[in-house]
């Protein structure tokens, strides 16, 4: 459980948002591992084997618990709201690496993230998110290559629709704000 | 290009694997299109955001395993307690049965026989149903001829 927990935890963290949450998941996955065992045949590695039943386990545990249908700009705190109006402001490649704006950002990511299907969470995060490879989240989820790269496309589609309405407001008031000034 | 919008593009692959080349392409493209500026634009802090999501994850708190052993020891005595509630409730539901069964078995035989002994003793004491009903002869409610004329005597002498 040392040696793995960390791994089960990264994996929990891709759908939960609350440390709560996240252990919640992780010690169903180390209990259904323990019951589990003597169906592992040693054919892939062991953490292959509880990356997989990490994966089902949290994606059931997000089917299971109600969606958010969908994000407002009243949903979201000062801080992100500010977070959105820098990131608009400032040049579309820089990226702020002070930890204050990075955890602003990651809630703001799981507000957003809490809209999508658990499906399209788990193909962002591990290909968008953490650079994984579409084999890769293949290999963890059991799904073919083909539905990756449909689900990841959709997905995409989804969260930038999503980020867009967010961003509406505030091109109109930057713009009002730039009429003024003219 | 300036009739081709980017959205396809941008949606195909991560922002982070996006070549120069095309990303050249969709800037050119932007600066005249605004629905495509501003998809561009939810697409680049969507990436940021998802990057900023996957950094942050949580550690196993040093009391997790603890935890996790206790459930498990926990869950497994439930389930050893659950199979025994389940085989005495079997045990008890078995019983009842086999009561069951030997309370018909007792009426089916031993009661028809009380029912026969009963019938033997009231034979036994000498009545039928039909003596009893048409035994109107008997002496002691008889009365005499000579006491009938002596009460319609005693009348007349009266009057």
């Amino acid at each position: 459980m040392r040696r793995y927990g960390p791994r089960v935890f990264r994996v929990a963290s891709r759908f939960f948002r609350q440390r709560s949450l996240v252990e919640e998941a992780a010690q169903e996955v180390f209990l259904k591992a323990f019951s589990e065992l003597g169906s592992y045949e040693g054919r892939g590695s062991l953490e292959g084997w509880l990356t997989r039943i990490a994966t089902n386990i949290c994606l059931n545990l997000v089917r299971s618990s109600k969606r958010r249908p969908e994000l407002t700009v009243s949903d979201l705190t000062e801080d992100q709201t500010s977070w959105l109006e820098n990131k608009l402001a400032a040049n579309a490649g820089e990226h702020h690496h002070a930890v204050e704006r990075s955890l602003v950002a990651a809630d703001l990511a799981g507000k957003v993230l809490q809209t999508l299907t658990p499906d399209d969470q788990l193909v962002l995060t591990m290909i968008d998110g953490e650079d994984a490879s579409v084999k890769d989240v293949a290999e963890t989820t059991g799904w073919s290559e083909s539905k990756v790269k449909v689900q990841a496309f959709r997905a995409r589609r989804r969260m930038r629709e999503a980020v867009e309405k967010l961003l509406r407001p505030r091109r109109v008031n930057n713009k009002a704000a730039i009429d003024t000034v003219r | 290009m300036r009739n081709e919008h980017i959205i396809d593009l941008i949606e195909n692959s991560p922002m982070a694997a996006i070549s120069e080349a095309e990303l050249t392409r969709i800037r050119a493209h932007v600066a005249d299109c605004s629905p495509c500026e501003q998809a561009f634009a939810a697409a680049q802090v969507s990436a940021v955001l998802l990057k900023e999501g996957a950094a942050e994850s949580f550690e196993p708190s040093p009391f997790f395993q603890t935890r996790v052993l206790a459930t498990l020891r926990e869950r497994q005595s439930a389930s050893e307690w659950s199979w025994a509630r389940m085989w005495r409730a079997t045990g008890a539901l078995a019983s009842s049965m086999l009561a069951v069964v030997v309370a018909i078995a007792v009426l089916t035989f031993a009661a028809p026989s009380v029912s026969n002994e009963s019938e033997v003793s009231l034979a036994g004491n000498g009545y039928s149903a039909e003596e009893v009903i048409l035994n109107q002869d008997g002496s002691e409610d008889q009365v005499t001829d000579a006491q009938v004329l002596n009460s319609l005597y005693e009348a007349d002498e009266e009057k």
